[in-house]
């Protein structure tokens, strides 16, 4: 299969290259995996696109959400706990020559059911959300002792 | 227009034998305006000092760190990865270098690129 590189730019231009992203020497399975992933996510490695990716991490107090939303305009971020969920959601305005192109992020992130609502904040910094959830006290692992007689 | 030449994979060939690279290509788009061209680069996570932009025979590589997160965090789920960012731009000296303005604002880089005046269209006329 082989992908022609038009020299004027259009939708081809940005399309994945027969080089299956560098996973030629990976054997077919991981070569078609490749190939589907891109299929679905879409054939755009553009700066504009509405879809963003998110870590999840957690530690003995806080659950920790993590969103890459390079260029958000900080008043439009807006961050809920909707029926054991976080919905993220963004908004992005670039101007692109003498017009304004707007992008919109939204997710919806499943998060574990032991949180404290009312105690969750987040930071904004360098294009990364960071989310704090911090974990309802009850499950937090306890000690027990064990007194042996 | 060469700027769609780009390489697809980093261009010292940091790939292990498995198809791990090193570093990762950010998402970017570029908007051709008459005197330059306008380069927006999605770069998450990279603060000023992890930034470094080089321009060096017709290449522009663009190099970004991502700070390490601290310790003691157990992974739920990742979508990113930690590797660098590393992106090559091939313009074959069609943008004049000594004017490349770059601004790096919440993780998003935006480098406005001065067409050399050779690139810039001219008219020829005739006697």
């Amino acid at each position: 299969m082989r992908f022609i590189h038009f020299t004027q730019p259009n939708a081809r231009a940005f399309a994945p290259s027969a080089n299956f992203g560098g996973r030629l020497g990976a054997g077919i399975e991981n070569q078609i995996d490749w190939l589907f992933g891109t299929a679905l996510n879409g054939f755009t490695g553009s700066a504009r696109s509405g879809q963003f990716p998110v870590d999840l991490y957690e530690d003995k107090d806080n659950t920790y959400v993590r969103a890459e939303l390079p260029g958000a305009t900080r008043d439009a971020i807006s961050v809920e706990i909707v029926d054991g969920s976080l919905s993220i959601q963004a908004s992005r305005k670039e101007k692109a020559g003498e017009g304004e192109t707007a992008v919109s992020y939204s997710r919806l992130v499943a998060i574990p059911d032991e949180v404290q609502a009312d105690k969750v904040s987040a930071t904004y910094v360098d294009g990364v959300l960071t989310v704090t959830l911090p974990r309802k006290e009850e499950a937090k692992p306890t000690k027990i002792n064990v007194s042996v007689n | 227009m060469s700027f769609f030449n780009t390489t697809e994979t980093p261009s010292n060939g940091s790939c292990a034998a498995d198809g791990a690279c090193a570093t990762r290509r950010p998402r970017y788009d570029v908007n051709e305006t008459e005197g330059s061209y306008d380069l927006t680069v999605n770069l998450p996570g990279v603060a000023r000092g992890g930034l470094e932009i080089t321009d060096e025979g017709g290449q522009l590589t663009i190099r970004g760190q991502r700070p390490v997160l601290p310790e003691g965090r157990a992974v739920l789920h990742r979508e990113t990865s930690d590797a660098a960012f590393e992106l090559v731009l091939v313009h074959d000296n069609t943008v004049d270098a000594s004017k490349i303005e770059a601004e790096l604002k919440d993780g998003v880089l935006r480098l406005k690129l001065a067409k050399s005046e050779s690139a810039k269209p001219r008219k020829i006329s005739v006697s």
